[in-house]
């Protein structure tokens, strides 16, 4: 077989915002298709099958695994990866990852705030019990989810704040 | 003190390399390309062992967009590797030992066409019966996995005037057990990758996470056939590692397959590789015979260690030094005779891995003296505190160490624990669950020990942008080395931040400091800049001398720049760093380097610093379905100064968590040389579900006066004493003893008929 032969079929997207339009064999993989084709490496990738969360990302409005979806579903999607939150400073859920110490090798980060992300646009205050549901599905190595639950309790404590302060 | 973002004020610091990671800015070296890049693919092997009879990549190389197939022939120098005995081959010619052997590798237009290559490469094998009982593979009968035979290497410890058969007479309360331990995984979130890329002049740079860039430059040279000075590594930053980087594992396929296209290749490996072909932690079987007078006194201990250590040596030699050496842990026994073996089978390969052996036997030494306490009928406590090493006392295998009460100190403290007080309430609130707590404790070795070369290099120079270039060659696996860099040059020199440039992770700019392993790098780094302090100061301050007519004397280093200090007048900021540095012809640059402190004795691998930790752990067991849940976990490390409380913090939690797994649910379990799991849907690692709900750490800082050896890594130490703690707990929730580790949930729901339901 002539493995350059593979059908293609072209595909438009939004990511970040921006309109994108790629000639793709309609396997290609999401995560790839972020990291190789539009060189955003923000994505991780680490397991391939769902099970790791490194390469979420939030794709019309829900989020997903991008080692899951694969070309042929991406038909006028609007995708959101990690490189969206801080394109003018950093995201308050970046900024308690730091302040906490959050990471470590850093490798699952992405996917542990995009995950975050995609949890407090759905849920302004969520419980404690949301909040480790919503993030069973991104494994860390390395911060034993310490630091991380340390900058969740920052987080939220920030928002009771302005939200507090809001109400006055 | 409790170590936290309150009690560590204002040094806890933000991370240097924090905001690169949080934004997805910061490229790993499995982020880069290169344009006209290639990518690699490696063929592993089918069979866990089996005789090679032909290979035959034709039709692989006919394929179009196919740019390089290579195989043992076109490995220019020698064809094996390994940190210390180079007996894993880079490309295997007659046989394959293990199912991540590498057979032929291939470089191409796209990862497509390069695993469509794969795929028409044809080896033709003849299986062989498969090596796979550590024990039955020391048998004369059994067949050879390498020339020497199947024992890679063995170590002995003996003490005490009575043979240990006689000893063992005059004891009044012997228990005797067999420890289990399973082959865990790294599970580093970033699997091994990188991108080769060829020079004009012969010449590569080769980008991929490694633990000690230098040792790769080494070994890559001895397998292309170049000149050391030819390879630059670039090594940092790390996805993870926790040892399981320290090998070389992509790096000679893509320097091979780019020297020969002469084009940059690239190879990410998947996780099904990952696991396939990486390293893991040594299983073993641990016999253990402990016995003690009337009183609780230790009289004899006898150990048998079996490790596995797969297909090939690594650092499976220096492993097994290490459990041998804490067989013993921190406590003294009257008469003692461990032996150990490192034995070669086909079952993957295990090699170096956060705790080093230390946790396998900590979790039978511990588990152990709980026994041994229950049978004489006192607490553990005071059996241990009976037993306990005192400050002066020689290191476990006699050898003489830095004077050290972290044994004690640990215990003391430990024993405070909320989590340990009086039980009010056993019951956990519903009948089907027990409570219940226990504790461990455990003495770790740092640096390589003695006999090993464990030399380290520091740098520091004023460069011409002003800044104060520190270098190393120490990599940032995650641990948080750049920011203890930071730190521990802000306080050296008064600087502030900025003032500060962190070179390290690349051969061609840093010293040797030899590997970012054996938590040794936060000591090796505290202890070149304080050796290269004095004379770094002194050259600084003659330039501003030069520059300013200002007696040196009046001046230091401070934020910024050059400060004066006269008396009875406010100091102030006389000159930059970049003032300074454009006004001079030389700029100061001193280099230093040293060995990490070792023994004077003579005993292999024996470690001079040490450091201790405990734990104490509330579990709750689930009678119904068997399972385990860790409610509460407190730490207490005594490890000297806390250099970076961030850090400190961090790799305590996690290591504590790694632990957790390696107690509870993590087995990368073989059939017949076979992985039954093959990714991270069948290999569970805890979630943030399956962690305490309340975790404290405790750090003891102080050392014993006059100790001049600065602050002991913790990398590693986290890791050790959980396994044990937690089994002490499901004891006391239970009544029952489990020897084998994971805790699977049949064990516990079996034991619960046999003893909780019929009593
Ligand atoms: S790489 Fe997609 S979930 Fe792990
Ligand atoms: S910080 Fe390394 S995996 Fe999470």
């Amino acid at each position: 077989m002539d493995a350059n032969k593979l059908i293609e079929k072209t595909t438009s997207f939004k990511v970040n915002g921006k309109q994108i339009e790629l000639t793709l064999p309609p396997t290609y993989r999401l995560v790839d298709i972020l990291r190789d084709s539009l060189s955003l490496t923000g994505t991780k990738v680490a397991c391939e099958v769902g099970r790791c969360g490194a390469c979420s990302v939030i794709m019309n409005g829900k989020l997903v695994n991008s080692c899951l979806i694969m070309a042929y579903q991406m038909e006028d999607a609007e995708i959101f990866t990690i490189e969206s939150l801080s394109e003018e400073r950093l995201h308050p859920i970046q900024e308690a990852f730091l302040q906490a110490g959050a990471l470590q090798c850093g490798y699952c980060t992405p996917g542990m705030i995009i995950a975050l992300k995609s949890l407090l646009d759905e849920e302004e205050q969520p419980s404690k019990e949301d909040v480790l549901t919503a993030l069973s599905g991104n494994l860390c190595r390395c911060t034993g989810y310490e630091g991380i639950l340390r900058a969740v309790d920052l987080l939220t404590k920030k928002r009771h704040e302005t939200i507090g302060e809001g109400k006055e | 003190m409790v170590l936290d973002i309150t009690s560590a004020g204002a040094r806890w610091k933000i991370r240097r390399d924090g905001e690169p990671k949080v934004t997805g800015r910061l490229k790993y070296l499995t982020d880069m390309s290169f344009p006209q890049m290639l990518y690699g693919t490696v063929l592993r092997s089918e069979h866990p062992h089996a005789k090679i009879e032909s290979i035959d990549t034709k039709e692989a190389e006919e394929l179009p967009g196919v740019a390089s197939v290579i195989t043992y022939r076109d490995v220019p120098g020698l064809n094996g590797f390994g940190i210390v005995i180079q007996d894993q081959p880079v490309l295997c010619e007659d046989k394959v030992r293990y199912v991540g052997d590498a057979v032929a590798a291939v470089a191409a237009e796209t990862k497509e066409i390069a695993q469509k290559a794969i795929s028409l490469i044809k080896v033709k094998y003849t299986p062989l019966q498969p090596v796979t009982d550590p024990e039955e593979a020391l048998r004369d009968t059994t067949i050879k996995l390498h020339k020497d035979g199947n024992l890679l290497h063995q170590a002995a410890f003996q003490k005490g005037e009575r043979q240990i058969e006689k000893s063992f007479k005059d004891c009044a309360f012997i228990v005797e057990e067999i420890y289990h331990t399973p082959r865990q995984m790294h599970a580093y979130m970033e699997t091994e990758g990188g991108v080769a890329v060829p020079g004009s002049d012969g010449g590569i740079t080769v980008y991929a996470p490694t633990q000690h860039g230098f040792k790769d430059q080494l070994q890559l040279s001895r397998i292309l056939s170049i000149p050391p000075e030819k390879i630059r590594i670039i090594s940092s930053p790390i996805g993870g590692s926790f040892g399981g980087k320290d090998e070389l594992n992509i790096q000679p396929y893509i320097t091979i397959l780019a020297l020969k296209t002469k084009r940059p290749v690239k190879i990410h490996q998947s996780r099904r590789v990952s696991i396939k072909a990486g390293l893991k932690r040594h299983p073993m079987k641990i016999y253990m015979k402990t016995g003690t007078d009337t009183g609780g006194k230790l009289l004899a201990h006898q150990v048998k260690i079996f490790a596995d250590t797969g297909a090939y040596a690594t650092l499976g030699p220096a492993v097994l030094d290490f459990a041998v050496e804490h067989s013993a842990g921190p406590y003294r026994i009257e008469n003692v005779d461990v032996k150990g073996y490192s034995i070669y089978t086909n079952n993957g390969v295990a090699g170096e891995f956060r705790g080093f052996g230390g946790n396998q036997i900590t979790f039978a030494l511990e588990t152990q003296i709980e026994r041994l306490a229950e049978k004489i009928g006192i607490s553990s406590t005071e059996f241990r505190m009976k037993n306990l090493r005192q400050t002066e006392d020689p290191g476990p295998v006699e050898q003489p160490i830095v004077p050290t009460d972290g044994a004690k100190a640990v215990l003391t403290e430990l024993i405070k624990s909320p989590i340990l007080q009086k039980k009010t309430d056993l019951n956990a609130g519903m009948d089907w669950k027990l409570k219940g707590r226990g504790y461990s404790i455990t003495m770790h070795g740092g640096g390589l020990g003695y006999g090993r070369p464990d030399p380290s290099g520091a740098r520091l120079s004023l460069n011409e942008e002003g800044k104060l270039e520190v270098s190393f060659g120490f990599e940032e696996c995650g641990q948080g080395l750049i920011s203890t860099i930071d730190m521990i040059m802000t306080e050296t020199f008064n600087c502030d931040t900025n003032d500060v440039e962190i070179t390290i992770g690349d051969t061609a700019k840093v010293p040797h400091s030899g590997s970012s392993t054996a938590s040794r790098a936060t000591n090796m780094v505290w202890l070149g800049v304080n050796k290269l302090k004095a004379p770094f100061i002194e050259k600084v301050l003659a330039g501003a001398e030069k520059q300013t007519n200002v007696s040196s004397e009046k001046l230091s280093l401070g934020k910024n720049g050059i400060w004066i200090y006269e008396e009875e007048k406010e100091e102030k900021l006389l000159l930059t760093y970049k003032e300074l540095a454009s006004s001079m012809d030389e700029l100061p640059s001193v280099t230093t380097s040293y060995h990490f402190p070792t023994t004077p004795q003579s005993i292999d691998g024996g470690h001079f610093l040490y450091t201790f930790a405990g734990v104490a752990v509330e579990v709750e067991v689930d009678l119904l379905t068997g399972r385990v849940a860790v409610t509460k976990m407190d730490h207490v490390i005594s490890a000297g100064p806390v250099v970076n409380p961030m850090g400190y913090l961090g790799q305590i939690e996690g290591g504590a968590n790694m632990g957790l797994g390696f107690t509870l649910m993590e087995d990368a379990a073989m059939e017949n040389g076979r992985y039954m799991t093959e990714n991270l849907d069948t290999y569970l690692i805890p979630t943030i579900l399956d962690i305490p709900k309340e975790t404290k750490v405790f750090a003891i800082e102080d050392l014993v006066s006059g100790d001049t050896y600065g602050p002991r890594g913790v990398g590693e130490i986290g890791t050790v004493a959980v396994a044990p703690a937690i089994v002490s707990a499901i004891h006391d929730a239970t009544g029952m003893w489990l020897n084998k580790l994971p805790i699977q949930a049949d064990t516990i729901l079996k034991a619960v008929e046999q003893k909780i339901l019929s009593r």
